[in-house]
């Protein structure tokens, strides 16, 4: 049987360098290492062209190209022929190879030297295995089985808080991925904020990245899954938030108000979208202390995660919406013991804080206001989703922006840093404010 | 063009692999399991395994064109040797123990980086005897040590 270029993935991420071998024109034969070989599909593969070097001189000559690249578990090696096709300089296959590439280079310390300059595709012509002695690997974990576990779950959330949460434990229970969390795509379009996390002392509920940033922008913003095996400070939280910043001004210092959760000693990261015809809801992100945790085919098991994660996010979202179930009978009004706290409201950015804490900006703000001004003015605790998609001064976009999602920023966010403010699911599109102190809104 | 530092390079525990030209120009490659050089450092054996090699060898004994990469993981410092003089011959009695000493070296070498013992020996085994010496004059040597300059002729 032929061999495929999917059965021998492993040898091509980088963990032992690939060699290239090509001729010149004058039939000159050359050899060049590469760091990694990276996938495209069954007969298609990668290289990077960094510098205009002895093996991209030849192969722009002479298409044929040769590599020998090795399992970095088991010693198998394997011959590919190759025949050069084109380069790409932009897209999600050269954003991934960048982000794999920046990965490599820091980890073997040629964060300097290593740049990609283009993704140099190759048809794959021939795979001969190397004759010789190959160790036996390891048992491996079966994701095909992880994943029918997680498939047979997804159905069970009534509502996205816990399809989230619960997205995030099968993550850690199914696939032994203990760092993980959901960021959502906000109504621009511009920007992330992270939803739910698991595995990290704090929660870091409502922070944000900008879409085209650090491995989870990148993932979002080219719609592709960005995979590192070795971390970089190129694709670093805090690169990532410092140009998120710069990208919008001075204006956004609450951008960096909620910490981003990220580990510090991230080694492996994987963000893969999640998209619903096309369009991109989110990211799930996942990383590891541990170098080359992620490997191709966890890469492929979370994608098959990702899609129906994201159909189940979008029936909740519009179910939340559609079908709300009877309004739940009033909660207790709100009680006005103790002196107001003092809430503000500055109408620039909607941010909210609650005495001097930074509680929440944007969609989630003017949300939050608006259930605040009708609690404290009309008694109103009860309150749908609907009538808040349907409030034309919340100006909520009519799709693209998940409005449940916002409710469970602030839901979390008031969990967190409001211990007397909290909301509460009342039933399918539905929630309750409940205050247990009085409050004096005033806008700034 | 070899002086006696670069020699001792190539015959420690570094990787080598060796390319070829084969029919309609296309590259042939494998990977060597050990090299020596003549007293005078003026001709370079690599000794490869004749089940593993077979392409590339063919291609070496039809065009005598052969390039080599010695790359020592540890520092990424790779230098590349070319001939055009390259021809197979038999394995000497004693190239058993250039093999012997090469897998050690090599072993000895990349195993701290955190591969293991047992896949860097698997990686360089060959059956016994199965091994060709493949010998050449090096008519130019590169360095080619990752970065920018990567590719410029080797200043002796």
């Amino acid at each position: 049987m032929r061999l495929s270029l999917a059965a021998i993935r492993e040898c091509l991420d980088g963990a032992v360098p690939s060699a290239i071998a090509t001729c010149a024109a004058d039939g000159t034969p050359n050899i060049s290492y590469v760091s990694h070989v990276q996938y495209v599909d069954e007969s298609h593969a990668a290289l990077s062209y960094q510098f205009f070097s002895k093996t991209r001189q030849n192969v722009l000559a002479n298409r044929r190209a040769a590599a020998l690249v090795i399992h970095p578990e088991t010693a198998a090696r394997y011959r590919l022929e190759l025949e050069y096709l084109r380069t790409e300089t932009e897209g999600p296959l050269f954003e991934k190879m960048k982000a794999r590439l920046a990965g490599i280079a820091s980890h073997t310390g040629m964060g300097g030297v290593f740049r990609l300059r283009g993704s140099d595709v190759y048809r794959v012509l021939e795979i001969e295995p190397v004759p010789g002695r190959v160790l036996p690997a390891a048992p491996r974990p079966n994701l095909l089985a992880s994943l029918r576990d997680c498939a047979e779950r997804f159905t069970q959330s009534g509502d996205l808080g816990t399809l989230l949460d619960s997205a995030l434990a099968m993550m850690d229970k199914v696939f032994g991925i203990r760092h993980s969390m959901v960021l959502m795509l906000d109504g621009t379009g511009k920007r992330l904020f992270t939803v739910a996390s698991r595995g990290y002392a704090e929660s870091g509920v409502g922070s944000e990245i900008a879409v085209g940033c650090g491995v989870i922008g990148v993932a979002a913003a080219q719609h592709t899954p960005i995979r590192i095996t070795h971390m970089t400070s190129e694709y670093s939280y805090g690169k990532a938030i410092r140009e998120s910043a710069e990208r919008d001004g001075l204006g956004s210092l609450l951008e960096t108000a909620i910490p981003f959760p990220g580990l510090a000693d991230s080694r492996s990261q994987l963000a893969v979208p999640i998209a619903v015809g096309g369009r991109v809801l989110g990211v799930l992100y996942v990383e590891s202390p541990q170098d080359l945790r992620f490997g191709y085919d966890d890469e492929d098991a979370l994608v098959a995660f990702a899609a129906p994660l994201g159909l189940a996010i979008l029936y909740l979202q519009h179910s939340a919406e559609a079908h709300d179930d009877a309004p739940a009978p009033a909660g207790a009004p709100p009680r006005a013991g103790g002196r107001p706290v003092p809430i503000r409201h500055f109408a620039a950015d909607h941010s909210v804080f609650i005495g001097d804490d930074y509680l929440i900006k944007g969609v989630a703000g003017a949300i939050f206001v608006r259930l605040l001004r009708d609690c404290a003015e009309r008694g109103r605790t009860e309150f749908s989703n609907r009538e808040l998609r349907l409030d034309p001064s919340l100006r909520l976009p009519e799709l693209g922006d998940n409005l449940e999602a916002r409710l469970i920023l602030l839901q979390r966010r008031l969990a967190e840093r409001c211990r007397f403010l909290r909301l509460e699911k009342t039933g399918r599109g539905r929630f309750r404010l409940v205050a247990e102190r009085a409050y004096a809104l005033s806008e700034a | 063009m070899i002086d006696a530092q670069l020699a001792a390079f190539m015959t420690r525990g570094v990787s080598i692999i060796a390319a070829s030209r084969g029919p309609g120009n296309a590259p042939t490659i494998a990977r060597a399991a050990g090299c020596r050089l003549s007293a005078d450092r003026g001709r370079v054996t690599l000794l490869l395994s004749k089940s593993q090699a077979g392409a590339l060898l063919e291609s070496v004994q039809a065009t005598g064109a052969i390039s080599v990469v010695f790359s020592q993981p540890s520092t990424h410092r790779t230098i590349q040797l070319k001939g055009a003089d390259a021809r197979v011959e038999p394995a000497a009695d004693d190239d058993a123990s250039v093999v012997a000493r090469y897998a050690d070296a090599f072993a000895a070498e990349v195993c701290p980086l955190g591969y293991t013992e047992q896949m860097m020996r698997a990686l360089v085994w060959a059956p016994h005897g199965d091994f060709a010496a493949v010998t050449f004059s090096p008519s130019a040597a590169f360095d080619q040590t990752p970065g920018p300059r990567a590719g410029s002729p080797l200043k002796a």
